[in-house]
This record gives C-alpha cells, structure tokens and sequence, in this order.
C-alpha cells in the first residue's frame, strides 16, 4: 500500500489484549487520516456520553499519509478522544520524530481501551506490540522516564509518549510528551492516559514508506520548496520561530496581559523573539522540516526547548513575569510534569487576579516569580492549593467566584490572542470543537477584525481546511499550503488524483462529524461562548483599546456562522447538510 | 582539487532529511533505516550528531576485505563492488565508524557519495552536511571527528557510541 501503512494496532489495556486490524479504506477515502480518520475510527468506538476519564473512553492515535517521506512539514502526530477538561470530542497533535517511527513501525494508528489495573507501557517494535510493566516508572518525570524507556528497550532510537505526575494524578489539562519537549498539548491527552494506568507507549520501526512515483514526488518536493515553502510568508519559522508573534501580537494589540486585562504587555520586549535568541544555544527541527522553528535554549539554570509563543504570552505577560530565563524554567518544568503550559498560565493568571481582588488568596500576585515556578508542581501532585487549581479555572471561578475574569470555553483556558482586538478569534474560541483553540481558524492576522460577516466567513472556510491539514497530518507553520498542493503529493504518493475539491469537502465533513459528536455528548448552543470579561470588558491599552466583543455581535456572528454552515439557529446541522456530506447514516 | 563530505555537528538540527533522500534514491523508498548516512538525536540536549562516512585515506573497511571488493572511484568515494561483495561482514567490524552494514541486504553497503553530488548534502537546510574542498578550518574538523574511532559493538552501536563522544564535547 502507498503511504499508508494499512494496519491500526489495538490495545484493549483491561483485557491486557492487543489486536492488529487493517485500516479501513473507505474511511481513508473519506477522512483522509490523521485528525479525520482519527474522529471516525472515535466515532465507531465510544458512545457520546462516554465518561472520558473511564476505561470506557478510547484513545487514538492517527497517522498522516505523508509521514514520513520527503513532503515537508509532515511529521504532525494527531490524537483524538474524549476531553476531561471540556467534556468533547478533541484532537491534539504532536511534531517531532513519532510520527515518522510509528508509520516505520508498520502502523498507520493506534487505538487504546480499557484501564490496566497495575502501571503499563505499550511497547511497538514493528510486528511486535506488548504490554509491559511500568510499576517501576510510576511517579518519574517525562525527561528521566524517556531515558529509561530506552534502557528498557534497549534502543537509544525509541521514541515514546510519556506522561508525569500530572497525568498519573489525572490533572485535567496533563499532556502527553515526546522527546522531551514536544507535547500533545491541548485537552487533557495525559489525564486519558493517566486513568488508565497507562504510564507509555514506546515505538520503533525499521520499515519502509512506499510511494507511487518517487522520482515525481521528489522533484514536486524540490519545486514546492523553492515556489511556495521557503518564502517571505514561511520564512519567519525559521528566523525566529513562534516568539516572533510576541512582537506582532503587542502591535495589535491583542496580546493577552495580567489575565487577559490588557492587550498589550509594557515589558513585552524583554520576553520576544531576541530575548529568546539571547539564551538560544541551537535550532531544533521536526522530522522532515527544514524550518528548525524550535529555539533550544540553556543557560545555568534552565534547559529546554522554547518557549513557544503560547507560552511566552499566557506564562509571561499574561502572569505578569518579563523575565525571559522564568519563564523558559516554567517551560522546562511544565514539560517534565506533563502540564500544558496554555492552562498551566491561565490557571496562575486567574489565581493572581483572584488574590488581588482579594476575591480568594490563592497566595500569588502578578510578577511573583517565585510562587509562579513552585505552583506547577503543585499542581501536578494535587498538593496544597494545586489540588483546587488543578481542576482548571472554570472549576476554581465556580468555587471560589471570579467568574466574570474566569477565561475559558466550554473549559478550555484561551490561547494567546485577543478576542476583543479580533473578532474572528472569538467566533474561534466560541465553535471550536476542543473549546478556546487557536488552531482551528486563526484570523488574528486578518485585516478586518470587526466585520462581522467576513469573520463569520473566514471562521468557517479556514476550519474546513484546517480540518483537512489536520488529517494530511501537516505543520501549522506552513502557512501557504493549499488543497492543490495536498493533491499533488497525494497524486505522486498515491498514484491517484483525489482532487482540491474532494479534500475541501473532506474538511466540512470532518467538521460536521464533531459536531455532531459534540450535540450527542450533551453540547448545546449556549456553549458556544465567551468569558463574560471579552463581552463585557472594555480592554485596556493598544490599538484595540475600549474594545468589547458584545454579546449581540457575538450572537450574530455565529448566527452567521451557523447559516453558512449549513446548521440551525441552535446550530445543529440540518439532514440535508448532512446527506451532502455522506454523514446523514450516522 | 578533490571535495570531502563534512560534517558539521553543531549545525544538524536533527530533520532527517538526508536520510530520508538517501533511502530514496538508494532503496527506492522512504527507509532511513537503510540510509547510507546517519544521525544521533538526544532531544533532551537539543542536539544531533550526523554520521557520515569519512571516505578516509586508508580505509579500514578496505584493508578488512578479503576478496578485494572496495575500491576507491573516481571521484574519491570509497564503494563496494556488489559482484565482488560475498557479504562476510570483515568490512563492517572494520569500520570504526559504524558507516559500512549489511542490514537487510545480505551484501555490504554503504555511502557512495553519489558520483561526485551526494543528494544529502542538497537537502540539508542548515548545511550541516557540506561537500567542499578542505579549507583549514574543515580539515581541522575532519581529522578531530576522524579521530573518533570505536571497535565494539556492531555498526549502529558505533554511530551511537561516536554521537555519544560527541554529546560530550559539544552538547
């Protein structure tokens, strides 16, 4: 088979029983893989309303046609379950070398069940899959239970997905990690693990990824770097990497500050992309991305990979820390835990507004960098105020107030950018499938933040191809990618056309089929929101200053939305909708 | 004047593009596994070493032969002759390197910088891996790694073994 490797490896961890199964074509045809193929094959295992820290609930884990071969960017890992910290249907990709190893490995996906009554780790070798034990790395870190992994492999070449502490203790926004620094970040990937005792998963492949027409992929491969790859809308990833938004995002004026108060931070400067570059040792690459986006960083007290922009914003500015070196030790910290860095801030950030409202004194105040580096742990071992921040803010605003600055959606503590300076982030955050994302439409570049429509519009077509970038399993950062360039490698790797067209259909299917998901878990229209705070708070400072997204402006941006997609007034997507997209047997 | 492959450790950001492009042209898929050049990653140190072959001046893996199936080519690369080649592996212990194998081939293989253009060198973004005349700073380079040498274990224990020297000098 081309590209794809044909076989999914199931492990059903209460059985203690693996099972290997061939991936299923039509589904291929019609979801493509990865985040698609991902939703499909959740679909088909778990009901709705499946508790997602259960045994019940199912993990998976789904491939790209394109990992790995020589298409750049493609080395994107997805994982789609149910999410304890939103109560949906989500995905979560990983970067790094995974990806690439599994599809070695002889896998297109993986799907877990079940719950091991002791610690395990799934070992995948090629044709072997076992189920191992893990007592032994119980309670470790990522960094030194990746070392041991390899050790008890035998392989210094395994790759794995880990969890810490905070996945262990079933933190609802604990991540999985891989290869250190790199996460499956969103959602709670690490907390899913965690309920089923499931400590790893180590991968190893010596096989081969065929294609059609190899000399015509890599002569497409050749022409599309110097065409539309390595050009001035790219080229930043490789300059400077994510912490060059710090700059951009300040300009705009949606660059979230002291819990999301302000839309610009005074010391931004001290924490952009030249400050990272002041402690970079070495750029650090994904497989298959000439890029090196990431920035590895060391100095005597710190050594990680990033920060990342989402975490130079919701762990800097947005906690009110300008010093680069803290915020990259949080980085490191957090990323040994296994914390998503995203919540981990917001959740700091709310804590210090609350305690200087003096609302509940979770004993931290912005800037307080020294509180601001033990809370992680905190967390992630449910020890003293950790235990109550570790359910996340929404749990902690119902608890103890402060639900009017509490910023999430549908649970998910927002990404670094602005709804009130941009319109369209907000119509993002609010129909998102996983809650407050970034990467399902990102419109903060847009030039008209607060047309109404045009957001509406834009919302809707960027999700759609998203959803298929997603499924071909490519990197965010590759900005000028386009379904005619995913058909042509699909063509030479295939040696089948499936047209723009087709994928941009497949987009709007994988879309509707989360929707629908989401409705069957219990999701209604009145989920679709925003934190009081964007609709009713004027932001402070920058070019967006005075700003609100109102709640009428809100109501009629999804009223388009939803019209444009083809959904009700409640936004439930209509029969004939679905019977377009093949998803009305469903 | 004769050009060398050269390595640049600091440089490799650890993509893997030249492995894969290797295994392409060589094996005809996408198999870094059988790639005729190598890297190391430690992810925690954010480093990447890459393994090339030296194409050194005496090479061991020619002494080691004992039906005289490696020679030097036109263009300075050592290659191994497949007709001559019985696949006794002398070669491979040989190489202190780790860059000769007969994984999965039967035969020894290894890199034959592909008639005067290695292919991996045109992949490699951050030119990590460069094909150039020694200037005084590449020839340093190249006699410091070249010193580099380890007799135990099988060829991946060998790039493993000289990554991890490697690790300990830069990383």
């Amino acid at each position: 088979m081309y590209l794809y490797a044909g076989k999914i490896a199931k492990a059903d961890l209460t059985q203690k029983k693996i099972t290997i199964e061939e991936t299923n074509r039509d589904w291929i045809d019609q979801y493509v893989g990865g985040m698609g193929l991902g939703f499909r094959y959740f679909f088909s295992q778990v009901r709705p309303d499946v508790d997602p820290l259960s045994p019940q609930n199912a993990m998976v884990f789904m491939n790209g046609p394109l990992a790995e071969s020589m298409a750049p960017l493609s080395c994107r890992l997805p994982m789609v379950s149910k999410s304890p910290q939103t109560g949906t249907i989500f995905e979560s990709n990983v970067g790094g070398a995974i990806a690439a190893e599994l599809k070695y490995a002889g896998y297109d996906g993986i799907i877990i069940k079940g719950k091991s009554d002791q610690p395990v780790y799934i070992a995948i070798k090629d044709d072997r899959v076992e189920i191992k034990d893990a007592q032994g790395l119980w309670g470790k870190g990522i960094f030194e239970t990746e070392e041991k992994l390899k050790s008890l492999e035998k392989d210094e070449e395994v790759k794995s997905f880990v969890i810490g502490p905070a996945g262990e203790n079933l933190v609802p926004m604990a991540c999985i990690g891989t290869e250190a620094y790199r996460q499956l970040g969103r959602g709670g990937t690490g907390a899913i693990m965690g309920s089923k005792n499931l400590k790893a998963i180590t991968v190893r492949g010596t096989q081969g990824v065929q294609v059609a027409d190899m000399k015509g992929f890599l002569d497409y491969t050749s022409e599309i770097f110097q065409s539309n790859l390595l050009t001035v809308d790219n080229l930043w990833a490789h300059t400077d990497g994510t912490p060059a938004f710090v700059a951009s995002t300040n300009d705009m004026g949606i660059h979230p500050t002291l819990n999301f108060q302000q839309g610009t931070f005074e010391h931004w400067e001290k924490i952009d992309s030249v400050a990272v570059k002041s402690i970079k040792r070495r750029a650090r690459a994904c497989r298959s991305c000439p890029m090196a986006c990431g920035n590895f960083v060391r100095t005597e007290k710190v050594m990680v990979e990033g920060p990342e922009y989402e975490t130079l914003a919701l762990a800097g500015s947005n906690c009110g820390i300008s010093n680069i070196e803290a915020v990259a030790q949080f980085n490191e910290i957090c990323d040994d835990l296994g914390l998503d860095t995203i919540s981990t801030g917001n959740i700091i950030a709310f804590a210090m507004e609350m305690t200087e409202k003096k609302i509940y004194d979770f004993g931290v105040t912005f800037g307080d960098e020294d509180n601001y580096l033990r809370i992680p742990k905190e967390i992630a071992t449910l020890s003293g105020r950790g235990k109550e921040m570790a359910q996340g803010v929404r749990s902690m605003a119902a608890r103890y107030g402060g639900k009017e600055f509490a910023m999430e959606v549908k649970g998910l503590e927002m990404p670094g950018y602005e709804p009130r300076g941009n319109w369209g982030m907000g119509l993002a955050y609010a129909t998102s499938e996983r809650g407050a994302c970034h990467l399902r439409a990102f419109t903060a570049f847009s030039e008209t933040p607060y047309d109404l429509a045009a957001m509406a519009q834009e919302v809707v077509s960027q999700q759609n191809f998203n959803s298929v970038k997603w499924s071909m399993c490519l990197c965010d950062f590759w900005g000028t990618v386009n379904t005619e360039i995913m058909s042509q490698f699909l063509k030479f790797g295939l040696g089948k056309n499936i047209s723009a067209e087709q994928l941009d259909q497949i987009g709007e299917r994988i879309w509707n089929l989360s929707r629908i998901f989401n409705l069957r878990a219990g999701m209604k229209k009145v989920d679709d929101d925003l934190p009081p705070r964007i609709k009713k708070d004027p932001l402070i400072g920058g070019r967006a200053q005075g700003k609100v997204l109102s709640e009428e402006d809100l109501e009629t941006m999804l009223q388009t939305y939803y019209e444009l997609r083809g959904w009700d007034k409640e936004g439930v997507p209509t029969q004939k909708k679905l019977s377009s997209l093949g998803l009305a047997d469903l | 004047m004769q050009k060398f492959l050269i390595s640049h450790i600091e440089k490799c950001t650890g993509c893997a593009r030249c492995l894969l492009v290797c295994s392409a042209l060589k094996e005809g898929q996408f198999i870094p596994f059988k790639s005729r050049v190598h890297f190391v990653n430690f992810a925690r140190d954010g480093f990447s070493v890459p393994n090339i072959c030296f194409h050194c001046e005496e090479p061991a893996c020619q002494e080691a032969c004992p039906v005289e199936a490696i020679s030097r080519d036109e263009w300075g690369a050592v290659v191994v002759d497949d007709d001559t080649c019985t696949g006794c592996d002398e070669c491979v212990d040989a190489c202190p390197y780790g860059m000769i194998d007969l994984n999965g081939h039967g035969l020894a293989y290894k890199c034959d910088l592909c008639s005067g253009d290695p292919e991996c060198v045109k992949v490699c973004q951050p030119q990590a891996i460069v094909y150039a005349v020694l200037d005084e700073e590449a020839s340093h380079n190249r006699i410091f790694l070249m010193k580099q040498q380890f007799k135990e274990g099988m060829a991946k224990q060998k790039r493993l073994s000289f990554a991890h020297a490697l690790k300990g000098m830069y990383g």
